[in-house]
């Protein structure tokens, strides 16, 4: 593909010094070898169609599990996608390279192989429904108190790809810099609120979070709900758009007195 | 000294803030723990104001506009309900005491039920308490690094 001219850039996975897939940006065709595609490669690539140097690049081709796929299709539907060529290739369930031509033979793949949550998170969700709110509180204020506010969820995040971002805003300080619990928690809520209905369920957050906060199960549960009273689906299709940028008339509420 | 709350109300200008001026006008009698904060429109109450007044020290809010069908602006307390109804859910989600935020429709023309309406929230969180659940985060952090610090 490099030789014909489809691709100027190959974006995808190999192999570290530690053995431990790592994401490689590949910019001519003798290369090629290094990439490799394993259970293993959970990264979200599509976080990297956002850099300038990539968009520069024009004909981006990009190496997708599932999850990549879905907010591929998530982020078309946002209309972020527009100014890039790309070559979308994946490896299915029976080892097969697929290469799709266009944005709606994603989604139909994605339709088909809908990614669910993984059985931990599911447990975890359970645990944390199950329990009191005080104990939740206790729970998730613990864990924002280890917080060390590097952004890493932020930065990791294929749906975060606004150019300025509210907690750098400093008039008005909206997100306190320095890492406390109020001041962290007020960050956890916004990213989970700008992600409402967005996400994408990847669980990059959670993973790359180096304090080992599971902030990806706020974004889940949020979607679990959304999904529950407005039957939407994050990046089911290429037109659905934005749950929370739309209404029913009809929506149903209980606390509104 | 008995515990007075301070309660903070995010009202839109076409309804609610009109259906306070009505009871004032109207010489309704209703508890003065409240202070009204006036938006164009429930549209633009974001809910980073409502955390930051819990970080500046309230101890209850009320958010209110109008009743469906009849925004100013349309469609706002429609994209307002849906958002309120995803943030109430993160937040219980995330143990948040999500009873100190009381969400409401009062109209222009409901003086009465504006002025009710705080005094049965002031009730509320007057029988809750301060809300130290909150406001003791700030100093949590803190004391754990010097704890931490004694111990060793």
């Amino acid at each position: 593909m490099f030789e014909d001219g489809t691709i100027s850039l190959m974006i995808g996975f190999k192999t570290a010094i530690n053995k431990l897939p790592v994401p490689c940006f590949i910019n001519d065709a003798s290369r090629v070898e290094q990439l490799i595609f394993t259970p293993e490669c959970k990264g979200n690539l599509s976080v990297y169609l956002h850099k300038i140097e990539v968009k520069q690049a024009k004909k981006v081709g990009i190496l997708a599990n599932v999850a990549t796929l879905r907010s591929l299709v998530q982020l078309t539907s946002e209309n972020q996608l527009h100014d890039i060529e790309k070559t979308v290739i994946t490896i299915n369930t029976h080892d097969e390279v697929v290469v799709f031509e266009n944005m709606e033979e994603v989604e139909a793949y994605v339709q088909e192989n809908f990614p669910t949550y993984t059985e931990e998170d599911q447990k975890l969700l359970e645990h944390l429904n199950s329990l009191t709110r005080t104990e939740r509180w206790q729970y998730w204020t613990e864990q924002f108190s280890a917080c060390v506010k590097c952004y890493a969820c932020r930065a990791v995040c294929p749906m975060c790809y606004c150019s300025s971002c509210t907690v750098e805003s400093n008039q008005p300080q909206w997100i306190k810099v320095s890492s406390e619990t109020t001041g962290n928690l007020e960050w956890h809520t916004m990213r989970a609120m700008h992600l409402a209905g967005r996400c994408i369920n990847c669980g990059e957050c959670g993973r790359i979070c180096p304090v080992g906060i599971p902030v990806h199960l706020l974004t889940a549960q949020m979607n679990l709900d959304i999904e529950k009273e407005f039957g939407a689906k994050t990046g089911f299709s290429c037109k659905s758009g934005y749950a929370l940028n739309t209404f029913k008339p009809g929506d149903k509420e209980q606390f509104i007195k | 000294m008995d515990f007075e709350p301070k309660i903070v109300a995010f009202v839109c200008n076409w309804c609610t803030y009109a259906g306070a001026d009505l009871a004032g006008t109207s010489r309704t009698k209703y508890a003065t723990n409240v202070s009204i904060i006036r938006f164009p429109c429930t549209g633009r109450i974001d809910f980073m104001l409502l955390m930051k007044a819990f970080e500046n020290g309230a101890d209850g809010i009320i958010v209110s506009g109008c009743h469906p069908n009849d925004c100013h602006y349309t469609s706002g307390n429609f994209h307002a309900r849906r958002r309120w109804m995803v943030f109430r859910s993160l937040l219980d989600f995330m143990g948040f005491d999500t009873d100190r935020i009381t969400f409401s429709w009062v109209s222009a023309a409901e003086g009465t039920k504006w002025a009710n309406l705080v005094d049965d929230t002031t009730a509320t969180i007057r029988e809750k308490g301060p809300f130290t659940e909150f406001k003791k985060l700030d100093y949590s952090t803190f004391e754990k690094i010097s704890n931490d610090a004694i111990t060793e």
